[in-house]
């Protein structure tokens, strides 16, 4: 073990004497084959926290440690600024339709895989198709399909019953070694921003040939390339890619730490022997104090919500609903509980995106126990025990009890708790999809989910969890006005018009509260002396091409 | 004794079986579908779903789940996560981490626990006899978690003597969990050591010995030690299994890379094959050891070896 | 850890004339770490083995233990216990399930001598309702576990060959299992983890080695020559069990049994840390610690009083068993 360590240790040495033996010497950087201007780098190496990841195959992926990685070892399409959300055509020239149903894929010259071959309209289209493939168990699989971007073709590669019939989607054609073109289902105006995400990440040809090894090793066209291979539940190290097209890393070096909570993550940091760790909600307030200005904090786009299920009595009532929702004291919870590190939700959508309005969600998330009583008691109450559904691993305990005990004090219920694994927790949201009212199967209360955004759209949180029989709808809720707002929406080839047709239509899932927003993220990190310019977007993830080593350079 | 030995050998095989089996069970009688749990929130389309319960024998009732398990085994084959990872690789990877650290727990809780054991028996009654007695007594009650925490912050943190997380720093790292996973195995050490020392130095052997005008040393070096020591080893001997397969707690605190954590993951990841390999990887582990203390223990006490 | 493949304990069918060794009271549960983590256990518990009790071992360790002070203190902390667990509400008129959330861990203060919890909920009265909690699932298992080790014990010892063949198979294979992790495995996908779900899983921890030590004892009284001289008179299998070799043979299951309530209650507050012990709203020491987990440097009193209160409690078990076992010792008077 002490070898492996010592490999990217030794390079990492090697490259940071060379970069000071350089810039001692005289000029910066050489000229390479960047399209855009030699900057100089600084230079030395850090270290972040991450999870194990599932998988380091981008189609693969679909949570956030591995990401994290990806994001290193891959350039998409196109790629959102950290600061100001704007849209950056990377690896693509330009997205362009006419009819917002057909469009075409120009690529840049230039990008190269890390292990030389050249990124073309092929890599784009053989990637998607792979990750589009059903019997290939791709996590991010629906990305290509009726809830993603909706690529003609998809159903013959995923039928309900045997083996499909094809290989490729019939809507991506490659047009030439720059060029491909993409036929969706269904006009989306927003298609360009969706394809930044991992399911669009291009492949080498080295892929097709050895998956396995690839995901101990990816190849992939981004700023760093991996050091060695991945050192499960230990550690994966990367290195800056000397042929990047884009702007180079500033780092030379990067060391992925994998921990398995958080809390030793954050101690390590303390204690010096890590770069970036996420905070965990108990240690905001002593971390603040502590870190001083090394403590970040930025929004994220992550939405907490309690969704009903709507098959179940008295839950198709809206005024249970509401009352319900107004009698949780939010701010309460995030403060005793989170330390003050969320915000309240007041709106079916999050800050990040556009649409958002404050206040938007009213009276329905205001807290006020009296009114949230009498609506209560005035619609029927609740008859015998409210059982509260929640999975087990993921750090919800505190505050739905807090919750629970809200509704036991200000409604006069009484309360108990089905709580169970993840995958369990959701085989049972599965089972109510299909219910109708009066329906048994399934969950008969409410429950907590979550959601993050996988492209900066309000669109992303209307229609997933709320258009009729949408992949993350467990409510049920099938609303026709809503859905056609949503369909014009993403007709629309002007965005301020799409945005108000957005917000109608949120206006009336806030009328009807088939879920109650409970409270929107915030990002904190914490980071040692070693480094700055630690950046953190909107997905949470850390901009690590843009980390500083403190005294890297010369 | 080739007899003795053979005979526990095929004592053990019903042993395995029985054990692997109700693992095995247990684990692929959990309902949850796991694939599902693969995609998390997201959708998951029904051919990839099916493909996916074929690739693993899912839909094979539990029974030739089992026997398809075992052959595989037999040919080196645990498995593959449903991420396509190789069980075998997991094993190799993880095994010997959690082997350090059950060493390093092994070393002290054997070197301080004997010393202090014997100490403790040799001096019955006396100052360093009860601070033993009491001392153990309060290790024992405190629950290891807190233990492990208050080691974590006290040593780590606050002094920053030893590092508190992962296995970065070479050696250093495995010191304090190894500390706090032994801890409480060494109460129990050097309680077996006096309690077995104090019972054999008042027996009619040793007061022959000292009769004779032995001198102390001898008495108790090669006669009261010799035979207080046999139950201590063979304690000893099973320990080390033991601590390999069960330090999930102080792995998980102490952020160590090892087996236990692992095999806490993958239950709650629902990952069969790696829980279900690594019980069976210890069970096998576990049953030899035992065999060897076995053969030890034929070593150390000659009745055994005259059957 | 099986001592049935160590001649001293083993059960094997051309080895009648065993002796318990105190190597059986090693059995302290196999590779299953946490319990593995948290015994002491009976480490000479059985030496009464090898020799014959006298017939008023129950009244002279009475007579002795009457007399020590550690075991007089800790059985008094123990009545204390009990007493607070059936009538919590004699010590406190707070209720340990109302929640203020400003209260948030608020520091012990006056009328509040453990301070608030996280969901701003009276401390003291929730270490107080814990108790409980604890006492009941420690006294529950083990109570069970005694009255199984006795019956498959006194069967598998007594009657030995096949009965003692096949309960000895299963033990082993309950020692080779890790049992802590096959608790973990169960209860992390049981729908409710209420007061029973976790004693059943717990039940199962501790019997093995509660059995052997039965088995050992009543190997070595049946051997014993007022035994043979019973049977000979002509009495029946039930009598020379029931008044023979039952009373003194139960001594070091007794002792174990004692210690074992200790190791039981530490059990389930490891459980309820894992996060798969009792659910939520349930009040439990072990969920208490859990939550402080991640407050220590901020609020110390979360993780010590229930920190504090768990120790206490197994520790009085711990002394009441080292006190019984050095009493019911015929040969250290």
């Amino acid at each position: 073990m002490r070898r492996r360590l010592r490999a990217p240790a030794l390079l990492g040495l090697i490259l940071a004497l060379a970069l000071v033996a350089a810039a001692c010497g005289g000029d910066d950087e050489d000229g390479g084959a960047a399209t855009t201007a030699p900057v100089a780098t600084t230079g030395g190496e850090f270290s972040m926290s991450i999870c194990e990841p599932e998988s380091l195959i981008p189609q693969i992926n679909a949570e956030t440690c591995g990401s994290q990685v990806l994001k290193g070892l891959f350039t998409p399409l196109i790629q959102f600024d950290p600061e100001t959300d704007e849209l950056i055509y990377a690896v693509a020239e330009s997205i362009t339709s006419d009819d917002q149903t057909t469009w075409t894929v120009t690529l840049r010259d230039g990008w190269t895989f890390h292990d030389g071959t050249p990124v073309t309209a092929q890599s784009f289209v053989d990637a998607w198709n792979w990750g589009a493939f059903g019997p290939n168990g791709a996590g991010n699989n629906y990305f290509f399909g009726p809830y993603g971007v909706n690529i003609v073709g998809y159903d013959a590669l995923n039928p309900s019953e045997g083996k499909p019939d094809a290989k490729e989607l019939s809507g991506l054609t490659v047009v030439d070694d720059r060029t491909f073109t993409v036929e969706l289902g269904a006009p989306f105006s927003e298609f360009p921003i969706t394809v930044g995400y991992n399911a669009f990440y291009p492949l080498p040809p080295s892929f097709f040939e050895d998956s396995d090894a690839f995901n101990e090793a990816p190849v992939g066209n981004g700023p760093y390339m991996i050091d060695g291979s991945w050192q499960h539940d230990q550690q994966i190290s990367v290195v800056r890619y000397e042929d990047y097209a884009g702007t180079p890393g500033n780092a030379d070096a990067i060391t992925f730490r994998i921990y398995a909570d958080l809390d030793t993550a954050y101690r390590d940091t303390q204690a010096g022997g890590l770069d970036i760790a996420d905070v965990p909600s108990e240690q905001i307030e002593s971390g603040r104090a502590e870190f001083g200005d090394r403590f970040i904090e930025s929004p994220s786009s992550s939405f907490s919500y309690i969704g009903f299920p709507l098959w179940a009595e008295p839950f198709d009532n809206p005024d249970i609903r509401k009352a319900m929702s107004m009698a949780i004291d939010r701010q309460a919870v995030i403060t005793a509980i989170f330390f003050d590190t969320l915000t309240p939700a007041d709106d079916m959508a999050s800050p990040v995106v556009q649409g958002y309005r404050e206040g938007a969600c009213g009276e329905a998330c205001t807290y006020d126990p009296e009114a949230a009583k009498e609506l209560f008691d005035s619609a029927g109450g609740i008859d015998g025990e409210l059982t509260i559904w929640f999975n087990n691993d993921g750090g919800h305990e505190q505050w739905i009890e807090a919750v629970a005990n809200q509704w036991a004090q200000n409604l006069d219920i009484e309360f108990r708790f089905e709580s169970m694994p993840f995958a369990k927790y959701l085989g049972l949201l599965d089972e109510g999809l299909d219910n109708e009212l009066g329906d048994t199967d399934g969950v008969n209360g409410p429950f907590r989910l979550g959601w993050v955004m996988d492209y900066p759209s309000m669109q992303n949180y209307l229609e997933n969890l709320h258009g009729t029989q949408a992949g993350s709808n467990y409510t049920t809720y099938s609303n026709p006005e809503f859905d056609d707002l949503i369909a014009q929406g993403k007709r629309a080839t002007d965005l301020d018009q799409a945005v108000s047709l957005y917000q109608q239509a949120d206006d009336l899932v806030i009328q009807d509260l088939p879920i109650i927003p409970l409270w929107f993220g915030l990002n904190q990190s914490v980071t040692s002396e070693n480094v700055s310019n630690v950046i953190i977007d909107k997905f949470s993830f850390v901009d690590i091409a843009r980390v500083e080593v403190v005294g890297g350079g010369a | 004794m080739g007899r003795y030995i053979a005979r526990r050998l095929l004592q053990a095989i019903p042993v395995f079986f029985g054990a692997t089996f109700i693992v095995f069970a247990m684990v692929y009688a959990i309902p949850g579908d796991p694939i599902r749990a693969l995609n998390g929130e997201r959708p998951i389309s029904d051919s990839a779903m099916q493909q996916l319960h074929e690739r693993y024998n899912l839909d094979d009732p539990l029974l030739v789940q089992y026997g398809k398990y075992i052959w595989g085994i037999v040919h080196g084959d645990f498995g593959k996560t449903f991420r396509g990872y190789p069980v075998i690789d997991i094993m190799k990877e993880k095994f010997p981490v959690t082997f350090r650290l059950a060493l390093g727990a092994f070393v002290f809780e054997g070197i301080v626990g004997l010393f202090a054991g014997i100490l403790a028996g040799l001096k019955r009654g006396s100052f360093m006899d009860n601070l033993l007695l009491i001392s153990t007594m309060f290790i024992a009650a405190i629950p290891v978690f807190v233990l492990g925490f208050l080691a974590q912050i006290m040593l780590g943190i606050q002094f920053r003597i030893f590092p508190i997380a992962g296995i970065y720093n070479g050696w250093i790292s495995y010191v304090l969990p190894s500390i706090v996973l032994g801890s409480l195995s060494l109460v129990y050490i050097a309680r077996l050591t006096r309690t077995s020392l104090v019972e054999n130095m008042r027996s009619d052997y040793i007061r022959t010995a000292e009769a004779k005008g032995l001198p102390r040393s001898r008495v108790v070096g090669r006669h009261a030690l010799r035979n207080s020591l046999i139950p201590v080893v063979t304690y000893l001997g099973v320990d080390l299994g033991t601590l390999m397969v069960g330090a999930i707690i102080t792995e998980g605190i102490f952020n160590i890379p090892g087996v236990g954590r692992e095999i806490f993951l993958a239950i709650r990841g629902q990952e069969g094959a790696v829980v279900v390999g690594i019980v069976t990887a210890g069970i096998m582990i576990f049953i030899v050891m035992n065999l060897f203390v076995d053969l030890l223990y034929a070593v150390l006490d000659p009745r055994i070896r005259y059957e | 850890m099986s001592d049935t493949q160590r001649p001293g304990g083993s059960s094997d069918l051309l080895e009648p004339d065993e002796e318990a060794r105190p190597e059986d009271a090693i059995a302290a549960g196999g590779p299953g770490g946490v319990i593995a983590e948290g015994a002491i256990a009976a480490t000479a518990a059985v030496e009464g083995g090898a020799s014959v009790y006298q017939a008023s071992l129950w009244g002279d360790a009475w007579r002795q233990l009457r007399r020590k002070p550690l075991f007089i203190i800790s059985s008094v902390l123990l009545l204390l216990f009990t007493v607070v667990a059936i009538a919590p509400g004699l010590f406190t008129n707070q209720d340990p399930t109302f929640q203020d959330l400003s209260k948030t861990v608020q520091a012990p203060q006056a009328g509040h001598p453990f301070g608030y919890d996280i969901l701003g909920r009276d401390y003291f009265a929730r270490v107080l309702y814990g108790t409980r909690v604890s006492l009941v699932i420690g006294l529950l298992v083990v109570a069970i576990d005694v009255v199984v080790a006795i019956v498959l014990g006194s069967i598998a010892g007594y009657y030995g060959r096949f009965w003692d063949a096949l309960i000895a198979r299963i033990a082993d294979i309950w020692f080779a299992l890790p049992t802590v992790l096959a608790g973990i495995v169960f209860l992390n996908v049981m729908g409710e983890r209420g007061l029973l779900q976790v004693a059943f899983v717990l039940i199962f921890l501790g019997w093995p080695t509660l059995m052997r030590l039965m088995r050992s004892s009543v190997l070595s009284g049946r051997e014993s020559d007022y035994v043979q001289a019973a049977k000979a008179l002509g009495a029946s299998d039930w009598r020379i069990m029931r008044v023979h070799i039952l009373p003194n043979g139960i001594a070091p299951v007794i002792v174990y049994a004692t210690i074992s309530v200790g190791i039981i209650i530490s059990a389930e507050a490891a459980l309820s840390f894992l996060g798969v012990g009792l659910e939520l709203p349930a009040i439990s020491w072990g969920l208490m610690i859990s939550d402080a987990q991640n407050r220590i440097l901020t609020s110390p009193h979360l993780l010590f009083f229930p920190g504090a209160a768990l120790s206490l409690l197994v520790l009085c078990f711990i002394i009441l068993g080292d006190a019984l076992r050095d009493a019911l010792d015929p040969r250290l008077r």
